[in-house]
């Protein structure tokens, strides 16, 4: 078993929180091992953040650090759409926060298109969880790994007053269809 | 044990308090600086004391107070830090001072592209000092090996009482990965030796027959004398050139002679290779995955991964490299690591690959500069 998991989206949205949980998810929680690292601009908000996750079933399956042939992609912002397909492979699984990504040259592929914000904000009441609505679409449509997994990778990193909206969000991306 | 998923700057913290480290004093740099906001959290939990200092002069010199205090004593810094460092390494070379710097190599000369990765302090951290010296430089590719080579630094420096750099990178400070955190006992953790004779038989420079002096700290009852002059065992100042030959032949022998507890490499399919690539750090990952792109297509090419960077040990790159036509040295750098090969493997051509990228070289760069000589 070998992933390599692509997540592109804008400073501010979670990006790298939502590398770490994945991350967390498989590596302690699933007996994995990962390899992440992250790209990101120097502001707080704004300029484009990016994690690459390599996940395996043995070390030796990972070598180089940084994505190659993506099989999951998500955009949660549209950030070099075009580009990012010279490292993704032809069946990929490609998610696109639609909040934002309005036109994408995936029409004819694996894509989902689902406005994460306005999910976020309908089922848990603020767009700030949409990162999670989408970590739990990915998780469900993909099968990468088990619910139970990223839940307990949730508690361990999100801050006990924020646990229950993250998981509200994450069970409204897990119910996604 | 405990499995996590930290990152490699993490994981050289969380090595150091596994070796038993107590006392960290640094001043903050991009991309060592969350190496002690870590600790400042975590080192206190185990009895510990993290100090931020005015600058990096002053906070090596603080680690080296530390060790002789007797306790096992770190610092972290980059290039631009390290440079101010190299003088009191010096000491620490002379006095017989155990002590880990983990430096966090990022681009340069001066403040260079901060934040960037590099790797073209490979020389400074063996040569940056003064005089006549070897100071043990080891380089993970991992975040495992960060934790382990970190443990392993503290062990050296304990048990051959000398200055050891980790030297990392800007790609390995901020990699997140699984790792296994050992405890003592699943790991090797050595501590210094101390005095068995009584106080008034104490030579504080007399070695054992293992070349390493009996180290008493500040308040044992010992007298102790840190000197930073040329000394007899009494650790008093002669300039004569015997107790100067006898000093600087010790101090390098104690290194060389353990060489074997210091030098390290790991070999990825070289037995059957024509072809052989080195390299090391954040680089070597890309050249894994260089070798086995290559392997696929039919190339038979191997690669030698150091995991130590001085002293380094002729044979164990000779004697990998024997069936080999030509070695290429994969470095993010002008080339600096492939001068020593040249001088150790003399039955192949020794190519260059300086790969001068602000990011992880790619696997791309290192296939198509072997491609060039097939």
């Amino acid at each position: 078993m070998r992933h390599e998991i692509l997540i592109v989206g804008r400073g501010g949205q979670g990006i790298l929180l939502l590398g770490r949980i994945l991350g967390l998810a498989a590596s302690k929680y699933s007996g994995l091992y990962v390899t992440g690292s992250e790209a990101y601009a120097s502001e707080t908000r704004g300029g484009m953040s990016r994690v690459d996750l390599i996940i395996a079933d043995s070390p030796e399956d990972i070598d180089y650090i940084r994505v190659r042939k993506a099989n999951i992609v998500l955009f949660m912002f549209p950030y070099d759409l075009e580009g990012y397909a010279r490292i993704m492979s032809d069946d990929a699984f490609i998610f696109l926060n639609s909040t934002y990504v309005k036109e994408h040259p995936y029409v004819t592929r694996r894509a989902f298109s689902v406005p994460y914000n306005e999910v976020a904000e309908q089922v848990v009441g603020t767009s700030r969880v949409s990162n999670i609505v989408a970590l739990g679409h990915l998780v469900a449509r993909t099968g990468v790994l088990g619910d139970k997994q990223v839940e307990e990778a949730l508690k361990e990193i999100i801050p006990e007053k924020w646990l229950d909206l993250n998981m509200k969000a994450l069970r409204a991306g897990l119910e996604i269809r | 044990m405990r499995k996590a998923f930290i990152s490699g700057n993490m994981a050289i913290a969380e090595g150091a308090i596994i070796a038993g480290m107590k006392f960290f004093a640094g001043y903050p740099i991009t991309p060592a600086s969350d190496i002690m906001e870590y600790l400042v959290e975590r080192l206190n939990e185990v009895g510990g004391v993290v100090v931020q200092l005015e600058d990096e002069i002053t906070s090596i010199n603080a680690v080296i107070g530390a060790s002789w205090a007797g306790a096992k004593s770190m610092t972290a810094t980059s290039g631009p830090g390290f440079s101010l460092m190299v003088e009191a390494l010096g000491l620490a070379v002379i006095s017989e001072t155990p002590l880990v710097v983990a430096d966090i190599m990022r681009t340069g000369p001066s403040t260079g592209v901060p934040t960037k990765t590099s790797q073209s302090d490979v020389l400074q951290v063996r040569h940056g000092a003064h005089g006549d010296h070897i100071i043990p430089v080891l380089v993970p590719w991992s975040v495992q090996d960060a934790f382990e080579l970190t443990v392993k630094a503290f062990n050296i420096a304990e048990s051959l009482r000398t200055p050891v750099i980790l030297l990392s990178d800007a790609v390995i400070a901020h990699l997140w990965e699984s790792a296994v955190l050992k405890d003592p006992g699943e790991i090797e953790v050595v501590d210094r030796k101390k005095p068995m004779v009584p106080p008034s038989e104490y030579l504080p420079y007399k070695p054992d027959e293992d070349l390493i002096p009996p180290m008493a700290s500040f308040g044992d009852g010992y007298n102790v004398i840190v000197e930073s002059l040329v000394h007899d065992e009494h650790g008093y100042y002669r300039q004569d050139s015997d107790t100067y030959r006898r000093l600087i032949t010790r101090l390098t022998s104690k290194i060389m002679s353990n060489v074997d507890k210091v030098f390290e490499v790991e070999s990825y399919y070289v037995n059957d290779s024509k072809y052989v690539v080195v390299s090391y750090g954040s680089t070597a990952r890309a050249a894994l995955a260089a070798v086995r792109v290559l392997r696929s297509s039919g190339v038979k090419i191997g690669l030698l991964r150091l995991k130590t960077l001085w002293p380094l040990k002729p044979e164990a790159l000779r004697e990998p490299c024997r069936n080999a036509d030509l070695v290429f040295v994969a470095e993010n750098n002008t080339g600096k690591i492939v001068a020593d090969v040249e001088r150790f493997v003399k039955n192949a051509e020794v190519v260059s690959l300086p790969l001068l990228d602000l990011e992880v070289p790619t696997p791309d760069e290192i296939v198509e500069g072997v491609k060039e000589w097939l």
